[in-house]
This record gives C-alpha cells, structure tokens and sequence, in this order.
C-alpha cells in the first residue's frame, strides 16, 4: 500500500522553520528548490537590471525579488516561485504588501533554466503560470541562447540573440536584446 | 583550442555499421539516442496502435515507427527521428518510399517523453519540427498523464485524461482518449 504525504498548505510553508532551503508548493506537496548556479544568476540579474528600473521610473508595479511566493491556487495549496516577477500597480494597490504569498499569479514570470532541468517540469511550470492567470510567461534557456515568450492564447516564440525582448502591454515600453541576458 | 569534429551528413549517418544505437544528426552532429524504458515503448504502442488503424481504413497515408529519420535541413545535415510520426497520402505518393530517411518533415510527429528528458532539448526539437514544417506535433508526459498539442500559430494545448486528442485537419478523424494513452 503507498501512503499520500500530508499535504501541506501555503501558511504552513510560510511558517515553517529556515532549513537553509526554499520550497515551492505544487498541489500541497512541497518541492525543495536547489541552489542556483552562477550563470543562472547572472541572466537573472541582468533581466532585473533592465526591468526594475523601468518599472520604478514609470510606475508600473512591483519587481519582488528574493523567491517570491505567488500562492496559485487553494486546497491543495499551490505556492510557485519564479526566477523574476512583475505585478502590475493597479494590482499592487488593490491587495496591498501582504506579509505573506501574493494571493495570485504575477503578471510576468521569467524561468531561467537550467540545462539539466526536465522538460516535464518546467512545462508544467509554464502550464502553471498561464493557467492561473500570469500574462507573460518567458523561459530563457542559456544552453540555446535563446528566450522563449508565451501568451496567453499565442503561438509561443523563439527568440534569438539577434531579437529584443518587449514588454508588450504587460510591462510597457520595457525592451531589451536577448544577448544581453547573456552578457 | 577547441577542435569541432568534422560534421556528418546524412548518407554517412545512413550508411553507418550498426552499432547498437541510434543517432539523430544535429546540424552534423551526432546525437546518440538511449533505449527507452518500458512505459515508453508501451505508451509510444497506446497511440500508435489506433493511429496506424485509422490511417490505413482511412487510406489517409503512412504512419512511420521503429526510429524513421526525418532529414529536415541540409548542408549541414539535420535528420531528426521522433517516436511515431505520419505523412499524409498525397505527400508520400509525391515522395515515394525510399530507403533514406524522408526528404522533409512528418505531417504529424508525437514525442513520448520520459521523466529525464531535457526541457532545452525537447523544445528544441518541437520547435524544428514546427519550423520546418510538421503541422501538429504532440508530446506525451507519462509523469504528468498529459498531453502536450502544437499546432503552428497557436497557444500549445495541454490535454488531461478527461480530454480527447484530436487529428483535426492533420488527421481528419482520428481521436483517441488520453487516458486510453496511460491505461
């Protein structure tokens, strides 16, 4: 007979004790998140480079950083966290800076991948993300240099080092060349 | 310095002594394919069976299996081989049977994917099947019990096993239940 694990809900993760690890929530079960490795960090930090700035001298919203928690759904508590996220002013105004996970999906989420990551996995991420409301949606994959943008309802798109993130009306006037998420 | 191998073309790949794997040819280059496990082969048989029954009452064309490679580019040469692919009558009567691989991309490639698989890697190869030309590409996730559909110029489509997997225009009517796929 295989037992279920309890499953865990999105208070109890934010309460629980520092281990050293963060986990996310996937259908109440937790899922430890490894540290990331340089390079992963440094294609993060240069997207934020460009982003928070602009998000900030236009008003545009929120770029929380540091594995922020977007609580998904509710029973079983689903807690995903992506690599960098935008939520948008009116949004941000609405619900306030609640001490726990935001109460729903970020209007922008970027996963950086890394080149053992499992297709199963992130898929179901992406899934994750676009199912539950996020407008934005982009994979960068530095195995490929390349940047993959999904919208809701869109063919997703490749992007090469030759081609410019946009914004979009998800983060306005927000661009910039994919190579220099590899710079 | 970093010496590049010399790049390998498609006759060469075909004419190559048996050495117990299959390859894929990236851009010249020789990727290896690993013997699948058990539930793969098994899955890959759920779909191929109904598949292959439809097509040929049907009289709708062919229904490739057991590693057909596909040549999708050349010069370099890119010959990628997926799980279970179909080529619509008209296309193969053009083209005829022929002992190398297929001139050109399937009308419809289905990918079974296993729990290790890369995300880098199979999105590259779902996206060279698009780009090339492959109408409706169809990945298979045993872990999730999903059912990934590509179609060119629309959102991908993730079926569960309350959906139907439908040939649409690719196939014209084929379906088959997703859990048929799993059972």
């Amino acid at each position: 007979m295989v037992s279920k694990p309890r499953l865990i809900t999105a208070e109890e993760l934010l309460e629980m004790p520092d281990d050293g690890f963060r986990y996310e929530l996937v259908r109440g079960e937790l899922r430890k998140m490894a540290p990331a490795g340089f390079e992963h960090c440094t294609n993060a930090e240069n997207i934020v480079a460009t982003l928070l700035p602009h998000v900030r001298a236009n008003g545009l919203g929120r770029v929380p950083l540091a594995e922020p928690g977007f609580l998904l759904t509710t029973n079983p508590d689903q807690v995903r966290v992506p690599d960098v996220a935008f939520v948008r002013q009116d949004r941000v105004e609405a619900t306030g800076i609640v001490r726990g996970y935001w109460p729903g999906p970020p209007d922008l989420a970027v996963e950086v991948i890394s080149p053992n990551d499992r297709y199963t996995e992130v898929a179901e991420k992406v899934e994750d993300w676009l199912r539950s409301g996020t407008r934005m949606v982009i994979v960068v994959d530095p195995r490929r240099r390349v940047a993959i943008v999904h919208l809701p309802g869109k063919e997703p798109i490749t992007l090469t080092e030759q081609d410019t993130l946009d914004g979009g009306d998800v983060v306005p006037g927000w661009r910039m060349p994919v190579a220099d998420i590899f710079a | 310095m970093v010496s590049k191998s010399r790049l390998v073309t498609a006759k060469e790949l075909l004419e190559m002594p048996d050495d117990g794997f299959r390859y894929e040819l990236v851009r010249g280059e020789l990727r290896k394919m690993a013997a699948a496990g058990a539930r793969h082969g098994r899955s890959a048989g759920k779909v191929a069976r109904p598949l292959m029954n439809h097509v040929a009452t049907n009289n709708l064309g062919e229904v490739y299996i057991a590693e057909a490679g596909f040549l999708l580019a050349s010069d370099p040469d890119h010959v990628r081989v997926p799980d279970i692919s179909f080529v619509r009558r008209e296309r193969f009567e053009e083209i005829g049977d022929m002992e190398s691989f297929f001139p050109g991309p399937p009308d419809l490639a289905i990918e079974v994917i296993s729990p290790h698989d890369r995300y880098t890697e199979v999105t590259e190869k779902v996206g060279e099947w698009l780009s090339a030309g492959t109408r409706m590409v169809i990945v298979v996730d045993s872990r999730r019990r999903t059912v990934d559909v590509h179609i060119p110029g629309r959102e991908p489509i993730t079926l569960t096993e309350q959906d139907t997997l439908d040939g649409g225009d690719v196939v014209p009517g084929w379906q088959m239940l997703v859990s048929e796929i799993f059972a």
